[in-house]
């Protein structure tokens, strides 16, 4: 046993391995098990009410955030440019303000215009039965309203990549 | 000898339980402008930060999200740090939990972090209005959280220690079962100042 212990420390000294190199951060995680969406309604900040199930039979791009989230803030222009390309094929973008009022979210839409539905889950009910845990989060739901992927962290939504695999869920 | 036997299991034990130490590059410095700063781990396809967050500026923010005074102190004297955590790996998923990170003050019994449960049920006695409650538990660091590969958050993690205070932090994550920790060495609380505007 003794002469096995400097051999196990040195084993257990060593440094890791090198860091793996950047993974691009561009990925959409495919949700393997294809959840049924949680249904919601909400209120958008013009007094529109928005149901899930009324978008049933197109793509949804769901995106959880906060005006006063950094990342959030960050990947919000490249949604609506993302948003620019596929409302044309259909595509529906609903972005849910978790927390906030309309007034809140009225003054961020000055600095950062965007054209889609904000919604407003101000008791955060919405954001829990999704099983969030941070901000943003964004889900892709197919036209049957099972969620297809999950982003946590925000993303450059307008990447060519991220967009394939956005219409390959299309129905033609 | 025999001490020294038992040292030496222990930190075996402490190996095949709580699986290595790694080693990675540690990046420390500081803000040109706001003189803040910040300590950065990467490696084993982790990025983990931490950036000062000033007190005043976690008094603000809570302050124009519903705090009242007394509340918003109490958190931003509580060694607030803006925090990031991200999965950099090409495959596979990484889960934390900071129930599970340890803060070691020298001379001092290890200590949790303030986690958002933790601050949840110092709030329920402070009759915080629900956006200001909202407002503080997304903007922490998720107590819990499941990475795939591209996938991070931001987020505020709270010490508990006083303004200016040094420790070193043990963080953890487990990827493919595997439980893995490093350490961040001689990091600096906020210090409580108030800088004017040049």
């Amino acid at each position: 046993m003794r002469s096995l212990l400097p051999v196990l420390l040195l084993l257990a000294s060593l440094p890791g391995l090198a860091a793996a190199p950047p993974a691009g951060g561009q990925m959409l995680t495919p949700v393997a098990a294809r959840p049924q969406a949680p249904g919601f309604e909400l209120t958008d900040i013009d007094g529109v009410r928005h149901r899930l199930a009324d978008y049933r039979g197109r793509v949804v791009i769901i995106n959880f955030w906060a005006t006063w989230c950094p990342p959030c803030r960050e990947e919000m222009p490249s949604m609506q440019r993302a948003w620019a390309q596929l409302r044309e094929q259909g595509v529906v973008m609903l972005g849910i303000d978790v927390g906030e009022d309309e007034d809140t979210i009225f003054e961020f839409t000055a600095s950062y215009p965007v054209d889609f539905p904000l919604l407003m889950d101000r008791d955060s009910a919405v954001v829990r039965a999704w099983g969030v845990r941070g901000l943003p989060t964004t889900f892709v739901i197919d036209a049957g309203g099972r969620i297809r992927y999950r982003a946590i962290g925000g993303r450059r939504w307008d990447d060519a990549a991220v967009l394939d695999r956005i219409r390959a869920l299309i129905p033609h | 000898m025999n001490t020294t036997l038992t040292r030496c299991c222990c930190i075996l034990a402490s190996f095949l339980l709580l699986g290595p130490t790694v080693a990675a590059p540690v990046t420390t410095g500081q803000d040109p402008e706001t003189g803040l700063r910040f300590w950065e781990w990467r490696g084993e396809g982790v990025l983990f930060r931490l950036d000062q967050r000033l007190p005043d500026q976690t008094r603000a923010f809570f302050l124009a999200r519903g705090f009242d005074r007394a509340s918003a102190d109490q958190v931003a004297t509580r060694c607030v740090f803006q925090s990031r955590f991200r999965n950099t790996a090409d495959a596979g998923a990484v889960t934390i939990d900071l129930d599970e990170w340890r803060i070691q003050v020298p001379g001092d019994a290890e200590r949790r972090l303030l986690t958002r449960e933790v601050w949840t049920r110092r709030w329920q006695a402070a009759s915080l209005p629900q956006p200001a409650r909202i407002a503080f538990e997304w903007s922490l660091l998720p107590t819990r959280q499941r990475y795939a590969p591209g996938d991070y958050n931001w987020g505020m993690t709270s010490y508990g220690l006083a303004p200016g205070q040094r420790f070193d932090l043990v963080f953890g994550w487990r990827r493919d079962g595997r439980r893995h920790h490093a350490r961040l060495e001689d990091i600096q609380c906020p210090p409580d100042i108030h800088p004017e505007p040049q």
